[in-house]
């Protein structure tokens, strides 16, 4: 449809839309998230459905206790090597569509535990994240913008073509490989079907630009 | 919570448990906080005086933890008289002496009822190997049930006599004990490939 | 074929109006799935939800038999209730001997209320 020709109907009064439109707001505006909060970031999460900042205004009103009823999972906290499998269980068991959203370092990467012995380097060796939110933890306004994120990427979705999203694709896999416990760590430690890995560039400093010392460490402290 | 005195208490331990040897290991730091090394065959028995007793009466055990202490050797230089060509002479020899490791428990005693403490007491294993078992303090004081669970769990010491000893933050699977010195991280490369640098020269970023 | 106006075509119309109604959205909303919801399910899509664990045993506990007590007690009330409240509505229009055969029907009941009491189940432990 033709922009112009919608506002110039708009302010005629005749509302005009899209079946793709109807079909993307209604479902970015009812995303359900499961109810999981992991470690510190979860409580910033409670603290993002209550009253001040109040996640409910948008579509997010319910936090749904059994995986069959969600949209969305909020991994947020630590994810140790122990709790992995339980999350890539409890994302299978969701029903189409359903969106990702990484909350905090520990859930990207890691975070600051990333060397501990029982830590998951990240939540997406295991499942594909959609939306990731960087904090220690991510204070509840960047929370809702990652939501609000979320809400754009799904309304970016059309419904045929390449961008449809991978709930109508029959051949797009809706679950993913469970880690078993192995003997020194979770076998296999990654599942490489999800994402592409970085490639990752060294660059070198040359020495005369380092020579001249930052004014940081010019200024002596009192 | 008022200070306690090692020495003292190290005596009554001495008279009420014939037998039990026991050593006190000084803490060089502000703290002060000097520990009680508990022979493994009267552990037990120590720990139930130290609880019903009346004057001391430690019936609250904070804390459990383990220690990893590896092989260690050392090295000095003496000076010694020695004989060379029948003049006497004073050489330098260097000794190495060699501490083979062992595994330790330390535990964290308070009293409620007196309101003192804390008192420190230590068990050691005998090797890092095949002996690494110890009493378990689980019966005398039940907090320690899962601090004794995360000690046999990160370093390997065996408790005899805990009700459940298991793993606690691990899988039961799990083969390592990560908390020990000698513990090697899995490599988890996650297929990060890192291309060639860019500049030459420098430090890298 | 001519439409002949009684209430009877009204009410069809109506009828196939308010069925219609209900159904219609219901197989637009079925059209729809077909073409853009296509059925995946998956291994570990359709297993029992156990909080993340696998889940063991057997789903079915066996149902406990004290609850009889409570069928008893429901019995006496409730359906006890269901009988007398026609005997209630027509009480004025009946003879003597009727009142004498509900009275035999309560008491029989209550006899078995003494019984559930005596047994302690009224107590609100």
């Amino acid at each position: 449809m033709d922009e112009d020709l919608k506002i110039q109907l708009g302010k005629q009064g005749v509302f005009t839309t899209t079946l793709e439109e109807v079909y993307n707001w209604g479902r970015k505006s009812s995303v359900w998230p499961l109810t999981f909060g992991l470690a510190c970031c979860a409580i910033e999460m409670i603290a993002t459905t209550m009253a001040r900042y109040d996640l409910a205004r948008f579509g997010a009103e319910v936090f749904r206790p059994s995986p069959r009823q969600a949209d969305l999972i909020i991994v947020s906290g630590t994810v140790t090597k122990k709790m992995a499998p339980q999350v890539v269980r409890l994302y299978n068991q969701m029903p189409e569509p359903k969106y990702v959203i990484a909350m905090g370092a520990c859930a990207i990467s890691g975070g600051p535990f990333r060397d501990g012995y029982n830590v998951l380097k990240g939540i997406d060796r295991y499942i594909p994240v959609d939306v990731h939110i960087p904090g220690c933890p991510p204070r509840p306004e960047a929370l809702i913008y990652g939501f609000m994120e979320l809400q754009k990427r799904i309304v970016e979705q059309e419904l045929t073509g390449v961008r449809r999203p991978a709930h109508t694709v029959v051949a797009a896999p809706s679950e993913f490989n469970v880690p078993e416990f192995g003997e020194h760590g979770l076998e296999p430690p990654m599942n490489p079907t999800i994402a592409p890995r970085p490639q990752l560039v060294q660059i070198n400093i040359p020495t005369s630009v380092q020579a001249s010392p930052t004014p940081a460490e010019k200024t002596t402290t009192a | 919570m008022s200070v306690i005195n090692i020495e003292e208490i190290k005596a009554v331990m001495e008279a009420a448990v014939p037998g039990a040897q026991m050593e006190v290991i000084l803490n060089p730091s502000p703290s002060a906080q000097h520990s009680l090394l508990l022979p493994r065959e009267h552990a037990l028995e120590l720990a139930r005086f130290l609880r019903h007793d009346a004057t001391l009466c430690f019936d609250y055990c904070s804390n459990a933890t383990g220690v990893d202490w590896p092989d260690l050797e050392t090295t000095e230089k003496i000076r010694t008289k020695t004989t060379v060509d029948g003049v006497d002479k004073e050489v330098e020899e260097t000794r190495k002496t060699l501490r083979s490791g062992y595994l330790e428990a330390v535990y964290h005693l308070f009293s409620m009822e007196k309101k003192h403490g804390p008192l420190v007491v230590r068990m050691r294993t005998a090797d890092r190997g095949a002996n690494v078992t110890l009493p378990s303090l689980t019966p005398i004081w039940r907090g320690c049930e899962f601090q004794e669970r995360e000690i046999f769990d990160l370093y390997g010491i065996v408790f005899t006599g805990h009700p459940d000893l298991r793993r606690l933050l691990m899988w039961e699977d799990f083969k390592d004990h990560p908390m020990r010195k000698d513990y090697v991280e899995p490599s988890e490369d996650d297929g990060t490939t890192l291309l060639a640098a860019s500049a030459e020269g420098g430090t890298a970023v | 074929m001519t439409f002949v106006d009684s209430p009877l075509t009204r009410i069809t119309v109506l009828l196939v109006g308010a069925i219609g109604f209900g159904l219609g959205p219901l197989a637009l909303a079925w059209l729809w799935a077909r073409v853009y919801s296509p059925n995946k399910p998956g291994r570990w899509k359709n297993a029992t939800y156990e909080c993340g664990l696998e889940s063991k045993g057997d789903p079915r506990i066996q149902f406990k038999v004290e609850y009889y007590l409570y069928a008893i007690v429901f019995l006496i009330f409730d359906v006890e209730t269901v009988f007398v409240l026609p005997f209630a509505a027509a009480f004025t229009g009946l003879s003597a001997a009727s009142c004498v055969a509900m009275l035999v029907f309560v008491l029989l009941l209550v006899e078995g209320l003494i019984w559930a009491c005596g047994k302690g189940i009224l107590r609100w432990v």
